[in-house]
């Protein structure tokens, strides 16, 4: 009950989060956007026909009837169809984005998963030699451009010139074996990419909770290292590590498989975003940037409820 | 009344003499300042039609192997890679000095107003626009002010200065937010000073050490960004980048010729990796905990 | 002559900083009898902190690092045992209070969790017998209906109930030894004595030395048998209280108590101010390190440092070249 009368709040408190995102959309893609008026009239039409597809797409009413008619699309969920496919928008959604989260989560949880793995080794031995190297490593690693990274994986695993173990681009899940390797190499290229910004923040972290008082005290009272570093780093580690987690969730449903699958092909939500930039599909994107900015709203609302699990000083009041 | 008789102004002074001591004995900070020097000084060149004025003539044949003529080769329709590699230098100090600048201008005003009025209005307004900016995905941000500046060429640097902002945005609001309680500032009320020139004549000087790490962070990622964006279409427009040089090489790799991809990489990784370097090793000297003396 | 409890032995502990290496604590030697209460005084940063962790064999390192010097607790060398075995003592045998009450406890377990975690590991009791026994150790330092407050998480008691708390966590296992390091610093100031009478008390009946480190000399005066005064990582007097402040030998301390006003209106949060600086411990002088404060100073002062000797018959000891 608690939870959910907090949950409510939030997500009223998340009501001008989302205005402003649609608000921002609406000016960019819509109001400011391309005119399509000479895309849907006929060769050669007379003022009468102009004047007729202008009101059809709305463009002779004032700025509020057409943002808050704008709103009310996203409201009902109703974005229309694509302008390129005709398809319903929805219907492309709920085709695409179960793609994208079988594309992005392997390396998700591996680049995060390695990342504190990797962060607190070098914690451990902060200062030593093995934590320059990781932290030398890490530097390596944010240098180099995800696209380069891509391109380098693919021609190392995947071209004749390299070891030739996987398709060169295409998506298929039609068997897990085919699954396996038409992630391999966007997986690896993520986590090549990502690695190295995690394992910086997360022994950031690490390091923070592990000069802590508490930690002090503990070590005088004859608690021995590991239990240590459960109970007091890494249980108080939790409220940033969730945070980044969290956060980043929306931004590699849509972001971060955007590159990934137009480089390979993969029919995700990431590619239809593209093309529909491309194209300037205008239902698609609009229903893209509300779908993002609903996601923020609930990852926020997410971490604050995982904030009151770790931590009991946060009140959910 | 100078800023200089202020006493946290001479506070700010042995901070960044003492960190300017302390980054001179950090080797691997010097080591990368002389290879960004280096790209700097190329860029430069560049910049005064000194070399690489070639990069958009059909020099050779296609595909030429390394050679004296071309020093690394041509790409698929004969122009020299090692020139258009160096002019691409330039376009990297562009788009990056453009953005770092930019973004660091915008982030240190509007956090500096929503710090120094911080829980009034002007402080709600700025923490919801960033919010509003964070959630909308970087590359539609991109695409969306692309179209509505009808493509223009710095639709790109815009779009990563309304996004990049924000960081720096964040920093200069907590520490303005602990500055204005501090003596000087109260002083400096007490005397009368009008609030525009408080803030930014007083206040936002002593967060300088914040601006400079955060230009570095920006310049680097507007580079990464850059790639990125010109494989998808939404970057540079005219002239000859890495990213652009990384796209072309795509087709090129998979015949097998690596040339461009290899050219382009390799540079844009130095330069990224010495910017790295060189803005920990800033941020670590300006650290006023790591530069804890009694 | 039994053994006393504790016996250091020309103790240094040195940081390695950006800046170079600080001598923190610099040879400093004493012994403590099982009971006793020793007072170890001086002012901010002079190396009270690190040398009670540094008993502890908790000197954080990296930087710190015991350069040297030996460690003995009932005649068994510390410096040279291994963590396992230290942790088998830290906690039993010795324990440690700290500055901070706010933050030395770990925010996201109940108190009872910690407390009970302690006994258990080294009384080897149930869970039921260690939560009763934490009870009952909350009951004696005087928080109100310990069976209920046992199960509030730290951010839920004041300072003062989390600092007894921690005394009560430090005497569940009944040691030997207590370093109490500033344990009322932090706290107001009627809290600061209902703490500092609960301890001495405790001490009493659980017949346990102290060692206990703080700024206030009246405090000094009250609780403590010997006291020794430090002066940037050095010893520079160690006396019976008494002697100590009959006749303040090194000019330092009498400094210390000639500043001390007479009547008080509040406990010091702070040591009497003297005139002058601290030396950077970056650049220490060749000679006494108080010479550049001292109104007594003369050329050979500035040459080499006095060492620590004894007074002629009394318990006193002082590292002065004209002790008063
Ligand atoms: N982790 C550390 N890293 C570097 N130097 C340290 C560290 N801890 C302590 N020092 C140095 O050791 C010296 C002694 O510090 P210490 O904490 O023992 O002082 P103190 O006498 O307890 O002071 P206070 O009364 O303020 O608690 C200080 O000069 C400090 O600079
Ligand atoms: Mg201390």
């Amino acid at each position: 009950m608690e939870v959910l009368l907090y949950s409510l709040r939030k997500v009223i408190a998340g009501i001008p989060l989302v205005l402003g995102v649609t608000l921002i959309s609406f000016l960019l893609i819509v109001y400011f956007g391309p005119d399509k008026t000479y895309e849907l009239v006929g060769k050669n039409p007379t003022a009468e026909q102009i004047a007729e597809v202008r009101s059809q797409l709305g463009y002779d009413q004032p700025f509020v009837t057409r943002y808050v008619r704008y709103l009310q699309e996203i409201v009902t969920l109703d974005f229309g169809n694509s302008e390129s496919t005709d398809e319903k928008v929805s219907s492309i959604l709920a085709r695409t984005i179960p793609v994208s989260l079988l594309l992005a989560m392997p390396g998700f949880i591996l680049g995060n998963g390695l990342g504190v793995a990797l962060a607190l080794v070098a914690a451990y031995f902060r200062g030593g030699f093995i934590d320059k190297l990781i932290m030398g490593s890490a530097a390596v690693g944010m240098s180099v451009s995800f696209l380069i990274a891509i391109i380098a994986f693919q021609i190392l695993l995947s071209s004749s010139d390299g070891l030739n173990l996987f398709p060169v681009r295409g998506w298929d899940t039609s068997t897990p074996l085919a699954y396996i390797q038409h992630v391999t190499v966007p997986t690896l290229a993520t986590v090549f990419v990502a690695l190295g910004y995690n394992t910086r923040f997360y022994r950031a972290v690490i390091v923070e909770e592990m000069t802590r008082d508490h930690v002090r005290t503990a070590r005088a009272f004859g608690v021995p290292p590991a239990r240590i570093f459960y109970r007091n780093i890494l249980k108080n580690s939790m409220v940033p590590i969730v945070t980044r987690v969290v956060f980043s969730i929306p931004l590699i449903i849509i972001s971060g498989s955007l590159l990934l699958e137009s480089y390979f092909g993969i029919p995700g939500i990431g590619k239809v975003t593209y093309d529909a930039i491309v194209t300037g599909d205008q239902p698609v994107l609009k229903a893209v940037v509300a779908l993002t900015a609903i996601l923020f709203v609930v990852a926020q609302l997410l971490t604050d409820i995982c904030y009151r699990l770790v931590d009991p000083r946060v009140s959910l009041r | 009344m100078t800023a200089a008789a202020l006493p946290v102004e001479r506070h700010g002074d042995s901070l960044w003499r003492r960190a300017l001591r302390k980054f001179r004995r950090d080797r691997v900070g010097m080591l990368a300042l002389l290879v960004v020097g280096s790209y700097a000084v190329i860029a430069a060149g560049v910049m005064l039609g000194w070399w690489a004025t070639g990069w958009a003539e059909i020099s050779g044949p296609k595909w030429a192997p390394v050679s004296a003529e071309h020093w690394l080769g041509t790409n698929i329709i004969g122009q020299d890679i090692f020139s258009r590699a160096i002019y691409s230098t330039r376009t990297a100090f562009e788009v990056g000095l453009v953005v770092a600048i930019g973004a660091t201008l915008v982030g240190a005003v509007l956090g500096a107003l929503a710090g120094f009025y911080s829980a009034t209005w002007v402080d709600e307004i700025v923490i919801w626009l960033m919010g509003v900016l964070d959630s909308v995905p970087f590359i539609l941000l991109v695409a969306a002010i692309a179209y509505s500046l009808q493509d223009s060429p710095w639709s790109m640097h815009i779009a990563m200065i309304v996004t990049f902002w924000i960081g720096t945005a964040r920093l200069v609001r907590g520490e303005v937010i602990k500055l204005k309680g501090l003596e000087f500032v109260e002083s400096a009320h007490a005397i009368g000073l009008n609030r525009l020139s408080i803030i930014f004549r007083h206040i936002l000087p002593n967060t300088f050490h914040i601006l400079l790490v955060q230009a570095t962070i920006s310049f680097v990622a507007a580079i990464k960004s850059e790639v990125i964006l010109s494989f998808l279409g939404l970057g540079v427009k005219d002239g000859m980048s890495w990213g652009l040089m990384i796209s072309e090489s795509t087709f090129e790799v998979l015949a097998g010729y690596f040339n461009n991809f290899i050219a382009a990489s390799v540079l844009m990784f130095g330069l990224v990796m010495a910017f790295n370097m060189f803005s920990d090793a800033l941020q670590d000297a300006l650290d006023p905990r790591t530069v804890k003396s009694p | 002559m039994t053994q006393p409890l504790l016996e250091v032995a020309n103790l240094t502990v040195e940081f390695a900083t950006d800046a170079g290496v600080i001598r923190a604590v610099d040879d400093v030697s004493f012994t403590v009898t099982a009971g006793e209460t020793l007072a170890l005084v001086g002012e901010s940063g002079c190396g009270k902190t690190v040398t009670g962790l540094a008993l502890m064999g908790l000197v954080p390192s990296p930087p710190g690092r015991v350069v040297s010097g030996s460690v003995r607790l009932q005649g068994k060398e510390l410096t040279r045992l291994d963590e396992q075995a230290l942790r088998d003592i830290r906690g039993s045998r010795m324990a440690m209070i700290f500055q901070e009450p706010m933050t030395a406890l770990n925010p996201v377990f109940r108190i009872g969790s910690q407390m009970t975690d302690v006994i258990r590991r080294h009384q080897g009791l149930t869970r039921r017998q260690a939560r009763q026994a934490a009870v009952e150790m909350l009951a004696k330092v005087g928080i109100p209906v310990p069976e209920k407050r046992i199960d509030e998480y730290p951010h839920q008691l004041s300072g003062g109930m989390r600092q007894r708390v921690m005394i009560a966590m430090a005497l569940s296992c009944g040691p030997q030894l207590l370093i109490a390091d500033e344990p009322t610093t932090a706290l107001d100031v009627t809290t600061q004595a209902q703490v500092l009478e609960l301890m001495t008390e405790l001490q009493r009946e659980f017949g346990m030395a102290m060692i206990l480190i703080t700024h206030d000399l009246g405090v000094v005066a009250q609780t403590c048998s010997q006291a020794i005064v430090m002066y940037s990582g050095r010893m520079v007097e160690q006396a019976p209280v008494q002697e100590l402040f009959a006749r303040a030998r090194h000019p330092y301390t009498a400094g210390l108590l000639a500043s001390i006003p007479r009547i008080r209106e509040r406990q010091l949060q702070q040591l009497p101010v003297i005139e002058g600086m601290v030396p950077d411990p970056l650049h220490l002088p060749e000679g006494c390190r108080f010479a550049e404060r001292c109104a007594k100073a003369k050329d050979y002062c500035l040459l080499a440092q006095p060492e620590l000797k004894p007074i002629g018959k009394t318990a006193s000891q002082v590292a002065c070249y004209a002790p008063n």
